[in-house]
């Protein structure tokens, strides 16, 4: 089953470590973002493949931002 | 001579009752994936305990002979069951009757409803959908009542401070019922069925030349994020576990005490992740919802608003089987800060606490007052004092754990009067961060200094040095500086120990809880 990973908030994403077709573990850390001057990780919520990755360094997103989908 | 033909007008009535808005008007009704009241009070109690009040209440139509050519049932439908094996009283609008919009003995159970759980002083059950007066001719025009009768919300005011109040928004929820649904401790919409509506479109299109769809007005994706409700579920199921489980964790009255359950999970768990959760980088973020987890009996975090004010977060939970307030703040959302909102939904939350006599449990990471532009335009200075002295006026027992930060005048929040105070060595707290204190305070030596961006860095360590729990635990100004995995032990025995006091705050609240 596809698993979402959406921003709580806006915010600028200040480091990705994941790309297209990589194998993450449940926990693992997918990407941090910049939010009111906090670092706000983000943790794969279950094991999978990154797909659909739509964020980079530098972007600023919105809430509720898909920013990549565990399939 | 017998009444038997008595007896059997009566048992017309009431068949008559329960078919409702007839075969034609519960099916449209199921069409549209909605239940009716009925199906709705017999989903939110335990199985096969409502017992009906006023089952003859409606506009009968007889002929001759006294038999019953119509009967339109009063639609609005009340009684009493069990929630979890408590009594309660539970009623709601019938939909398939004029909308929801109440006939003359239908407004009468509607307000006789909170008098109801008054006098039996059990929690009240508001199932809504329906709208409130309506302009068109009623089958029977009846005289206006005195404008100078008792207000007809003082029994809804008086509730708030009496008896749990709970209420789901099921379908259109417009005018009166939506001013009820929102009077009450916990609300919850469903977000498939469910809109909440001062007026509808047809209404505000006249008035306001707006052209709006019912749910883009007041469906979920409004309501849930603005504090309208606490809660948005899936659908109307969801809405009743909701309304069970926050029920559980209340006692039926303010004269009661909060109901203890019995727990497999033991009081003296010391998860290892507590060590590690908070990261020594200061600015990297933490997940507060999975400490919570880590702290609390397995499974029993009930959170409340999660939609709104997000910086707080608010909700109920259990200790070795015993129910609290649980308050903490998400450093991932506005870095934790004490917003309007924020601030809003912390007042209400610890009204609660005060009114059912729910200790509080506070975890602290609070940078103080959200600032900036927004912050000041959304009057957050007066919100944000609003909860600060609500706490400082509490009388429940209050426990307070400094996990992180702990700043500014937006930190008196989270510490309630003769309150215990435990800090994990991640606790920093001061007059406010040092990011921002030492740029104000040593502006003129940082100018001055050869390498000013070196001499702020310096600063900022041997700030932040100060601000570290341990002079505070050896000075006793805080009760103990704890390892993180003892958090759990040690609230429980706390609780444990609050018993004698609780019995002795039993009653009413010296205010009244506001919706």
């Amino acid at each position: 089953m596809a698993t979402k990973v959406q921003t709580e908030t806006g915010g600028a994403i200040w480091k990705c470590f994941v790309r297209n077709g990589q194998a993450v573990a449940a926990g693992e850390e997918l990407f941090i973002m910049e939010v009111m001057k906090m670092e706000v990780p983000y943790e794969a919520p279950v094991a999978g493949i990154v797909t659909d990755l739509s964020i980079a360094e530098g972007d600023v997103v919105p809430e509720d931002h898909v920013a990549l989908v565990l399939t | 001579m017998s009444w038997r033909e008595e007896a059997d007008r009566i048992r017309a009535r009431r068949e008559a009752a329960t078919a409702q808005g007839g075969p034609e008007g519960v099916e449209k009704q199921h069409q549209k994936g909605r239940l009716t009241i009925r199906e709705r009070i017999d989903a939110v109690l335990d199985p096969g305990s409502f017992d009906e009040v006023g089952r003859t209440a409606g506009d009968a139509e007889v002929g001759a002979n006294e038999e019953l050519l119509s009967f339109d049932p009063a639609n609005f439908v009340l009684g009493f069951g069990t929630v979890g094996g408590r009594p309660v009283v539970v009623g709601g609008e019938d939909f398939t009757l004029r909308g929801g919009s109440p006939t003359l003995a239908g407004l009468r159970k509607s307000v006789y409803a909170e008098s109801l759980a008054l006098e039996s002083r059990i929690p009240l059950i508001r199932l809504h959908e329906g709208s409130g007066g309506s302009v068109g001719t009623p089958k029977r025009p009846t005289p206006p009542s005195a404008v100078f009768d008792a207000p007809r919300f003082r029994s809804v005011a008086e509730t708030l401070a009496a008896v749990p109040v709970a209420s789901a928004a099921l379908g259109a929820v417009a005018g009166l019922p939506a001013a009820r649904l929102v009077s009450s401790h916990f609300s919850v919409m469903s977000k498939s069925t469910a809109q909440i509506l001062v007026a509808g479109p047809a209404v505000v299109q006249r008035a306001m030349g707006e052209n709006l769809s019912k749910e883009d007005l007041g469906g979920a994706q409004v309501h849930a994020k603005n504090g309208t409700v606490d809660n948005a579920a899936e659908d109307e199921a969801g809405c009743f576990a909701d309304i069970r489980t926050f029920l559980g964790y209340l006692p039926s009255n303010v004269w009661e005490l909060p109901p203890v359950q019995p727990c497999d999970d033991p009081l003296d768990r010391a998860d290892d992740a507590l060590v590690d959760i908070v990261p020594r980088e200061r600015r990297r973020a933490f997940d507060m919802r999975r400490l919570i987890g880590h702290v609390v009996d397995q499974g029993s975090f009930f959170e409340m608003g999660r939609g709104y004010g997000r910086s707080q977060i608010t909700g109920l939970a259990r200790l070795d089987g015993r129910p609290v307030g649980l308050w903490a703040n998400d450093g991932r959302f506005l870095a934790g800060s004490m917003t309007a909102d924020g601030a809003q939904k912390a007042r209400r939350f610890l009204e609660l606490c005060e009114t059912f006599h729910l200790p509080v449990v506070s975890l602290i990471d609070e940078p103080g007052f959200w600032i900036g532009s927004q912050a000041e335009k959304e009057a957050t200075i007066r919100h944000g004092s609003n909860v600060v002295l609500t706490a400082a006026m509490m009388s429940v027992p209050w426990a307070s754990v400094m996990i992180r930060r702990s700043f500014g005048v937006a930190q008196a929040a989270h510490y309630g009067p003769g309150g215990y105070v435990l800090a994990w060595p991640s606790a920093e707290t001061g007059p406010l961060p040092v990011e921002g204190g030492v740029a104000i305070a040593y502006r003129r030596e940082i100018e001055a200094a050869p390498d000013p961006e070196a001499r702020r860095r310096e600063l900022e360590e041997q700030m932040a040095a100060k601000q570290s729990p341990f002079p505070r635990a050896e000075a006793f100004a805080i009760h103990d500086l704890i390892d993180p995995r003892e958090t759990r032990p040690m609230l429980c025995r706390w609780l444990a120990r609050q018993g004698p006091k609780l019995a002795t705050l039993l009653g009413p609240p010296r205010f009244l809880p506001r919706p």
